[in-house]
């Protein structure tokens, strides 16, 4: 384990563990803490993780971890690696099984004193409108070759299908879709894990929130986003689904080979990789953007059973029920990226675990309406706590690689929470708080209980501090509906 | 069901490694073939179904072919939870009818479930090894949920 004597602190909230520390590291480990997480992060294996990234061939400057690091598998969740193309590595499991694992926020015109009085009946019907659960297909019946579409275009299927508004393209990460994305490169198996799965939610830490604007910390940047205190908002926090978990477990299958063919030698088989610029590393990429797409068109699937629901509960009863979108942010993602390093200006693969894109004012690949402002962050709390908007930075883009933190972050396991939480009475401390709450697994529920999670609050705070975003403006929940 | 199973001779058949964001199991058998026996068994324990009442048999023959016993072991339990997350089906006695380091041919029977506690996205390679020990085989697999 890496302890706290292998650890230089190099600034208010940063870290750096020195190549010095194994000899099979290519460059340092930074990462972001204050003295309290630093506890946390000390107790598991995920510092232990971020070195084993620091030792990828072809790995640019350092890798870097995110105050809400928490013990993962091959990366730690939370990790961010660039590495430098051509001959720079890209690993599928740098991405994780969850490809382009995202967040979406809607908003509403309404204050929440005018949706509390339908709110139970909203989770109600949001609930019974948005599938979630293990293994739960949708409403969506995808025509023969239909599949194809949903991972070439992503959420450009959507438009098409009706399920989205050009508005909603503009303010989605990438606009949705992945320009390099290949359906030919994805398996049968992960086809049919995916074709049921559109517009659903799954199980595990996804959900469905409906919250409120309870602080705003910047107005101005509050009002460009369209956010205002009392205001009702949602979330969505889900991805790809089986089809994106099956892209992963075949490409870490077949890089097992790969990683002999290509000479590499690694500290944990779950980092397997190939050359960026490789035909295999090519076939990956292209296998992930398509997943990445069907992500994109899953919560946008997702964004319409919402609205509905608003329709079908609010409409009227209250003057302007119409859901309008903040933005669409993926955390599990490998991206091909332009950054100066040393100032040289770079093609880099960067692959972000657990973090989040932040992109400074001036990107020209944000929106043209929050291009002067820097690209919004959704940074969603553990369950019954708060969650956060914020927006990337010109520090971001010096010191991260452009990315900043996706959560608050583990630090109970599952297995600790379920024996020490009960999912029905977790529920009804939750209701007791006035947090309406459907699930379909109350083991589930336990599992992701406040207490299994760290402080996002103070997650948030560190990445404010170290100028590697910044808060815009703080939410917290009415209503939860998970699998 | 029990967090530590015990199957006797090898010590436990399976039992529960604490991971901050996943699932981990430490996987005991006195050879592959209950090693990987094992190794489904703790699977469904952690899927923990609820079965389906009055459900037909389910039976399945699984055949898998992989470059070492590790990538065979993975293999083995993806098989596992592909049949559980696409059809609810989940399986609870095998019949291994052919195995080595590389291949395996097998028949697992069981049944379909109303409901599984929990979802298996995947089944990793994080630093999975089988390892010899003096009463047999153990491994720990961590399980993506």
């Amino acid at each position: 384990m890496v302890g706290a004597r292998d650890l230089k602190k190099i600034g208010d909230f940063l870290y750096e563990i020195p190549t010095s520390h194994r000899s099979d590291m290519r460059v340092p480990a930074r990462f972001y803490a204050d003295d309290r997480l630093l506890d946390g992060i000390t107790g598991d294996r995920s510092l232990e993780q971020l070195v084993n990234t620091a030792t990828l061939p072809g790995v640019v400057r350092y890798v870097l971890a995110m105050p809400d690091i928490h013990q993962g598998y091959g990366f730690p969740i939370g990790g961010v690696a660039a590495t430098e193309l051509p001959d720079g590595v890209i690993s599928p499991g740098g991405v994780g099984y969850d490809i382009n694992c995202g967040v979406r926020l809607l908003a509403s015109p309404l204050e929440a004193d005018a949706v509390q009085p339908h709110l139970d009946q909203l989770a109600t019907v949001l609930y019974a409108n948005c599938p979630s659960g293990v293994g739960q297909g949708g409403p969506v019946k995808l025509k023969p070759g239909e599949l194809d579409e949903v991972m070439q275009n992503g959420a450009r299927w959507a438009l098409k299908r009706g399920f989205a508004t050009e508005a909603d393209l503009d303010r989605t990460e990438e606009g949705g879709c992945l320009a390099g994305a290949d359906a030919d490169r994805v398996s049968a198996r992960a086809r049919d894990r995916g074709r049921g799965q559109v517009g659903t939610l799954g199980a595990g830490n996804h959900f469905i929130e409906v919250d409120v604007v309870d602080r705003v910390q910047d107005e101005d940047t509050a009002r460009r986003l369209g956010l205002f205190s009392g205001q009702v908002v949602a979330q969505i926090h889900c991805g790809s689904r089986g089809l994106g978990h099956q892209v992963c477990t075949d490409y870490v299958n077949l890089f097992q080979k790969t990683v002999r063919k290509y000479g590499l030698t690694l500290p944990d088989r779950e980092l397997v990789c190939a050359p960026a610029g490789s035909p295999e590393g090519r076939n990956y990429l292209a296998a992930m953007q398509a997943a990445a797409n069907y992500a994109f068109a899953n919560r946008q699937v997702l964004a319409f059973h919402i609205r509905r629901s608003f329709e079908q509960v609010l409409a009227g009863r209250v003057k302007n029920h119409h859901l309008f979108q903040i933005y669409d942010i993926a955390h599990n993602m490998a991206k091909i990226e332009s950054h100066t390093v040393d100032g040289r200006r770079l093609t880099l693969c960067v692959h972000r675990k657990g973090a989040t894109r932040a992109f400074g004012p001036g990107s020209a690949v944000l929106p043209a309406a929050y291009r002067d402002i820097g690209q919004p962050v959704l940074v969603p709390g553990s369950m019954g706590t708060s969650s956060w908007v914020l927006v990337g930075t010109a520090g971001a883009m010096d010191q991260t690689f452009g990315s900043t933190c996706h959560g608050a972050g583990r630090t109970m396991s599952r297995h600790q929470a379920k024996r020490s939480v009960h999912g029905a009475g977790l529920r009804e401390e939750l209701e007791t708080r006035g947090i309406k709450v459907r699930a379909g697994s109350l083991s589930g529920l336990a599992e992701e209980a406040p207490g299994a999670y760290k402080d996002v609050d103070r997650v948030v705070e560190v990445v404010h501090g170290a100028g590697i975003a910044r808060r815009v403006a703080r939410l917290t929940p009415l209503a939860v509906i998970k699998g | 069901m029990s967090d530590v199973v015990d199957t006797g001779a090898s010590g436990a058949a399976f039992e529960e490694i604490e991971h901050t964001a996943d699932r981990a199991l430490r996987i005991r058998g006195c050879n592959l073939e209950e090693l990987l026996v094992n190794a489904a068994r703790g699977l469904l324990n952690i899927m923990d179904p609820v079965p389906s009442a009055g459900g037909r048999t389910a039976t399945r023959v699984i055949d898998l072919a992989a470059v070492d016993a590790e990538t065979l072991l993975v293999n083995w339990l993806s098989e596992l939870a592909f049949w559980a997350e696409t059809e609810m089906l989940v399986f609870d006695r095998f019949e291994v009818e052919q195995i080595s380091s590389t291949h395996l041919r097998a028949v697992a029977r069981g049944g379909r479930a109303d409901r599984l506690e929990r979802h298996v996205k995947a089944v990793t390679f994080h630093n999975l090894d089988i390892v010899q020990t003096p009463h047999g085989l153990t491994a720990t697999v961590v399980f993506d949920v």
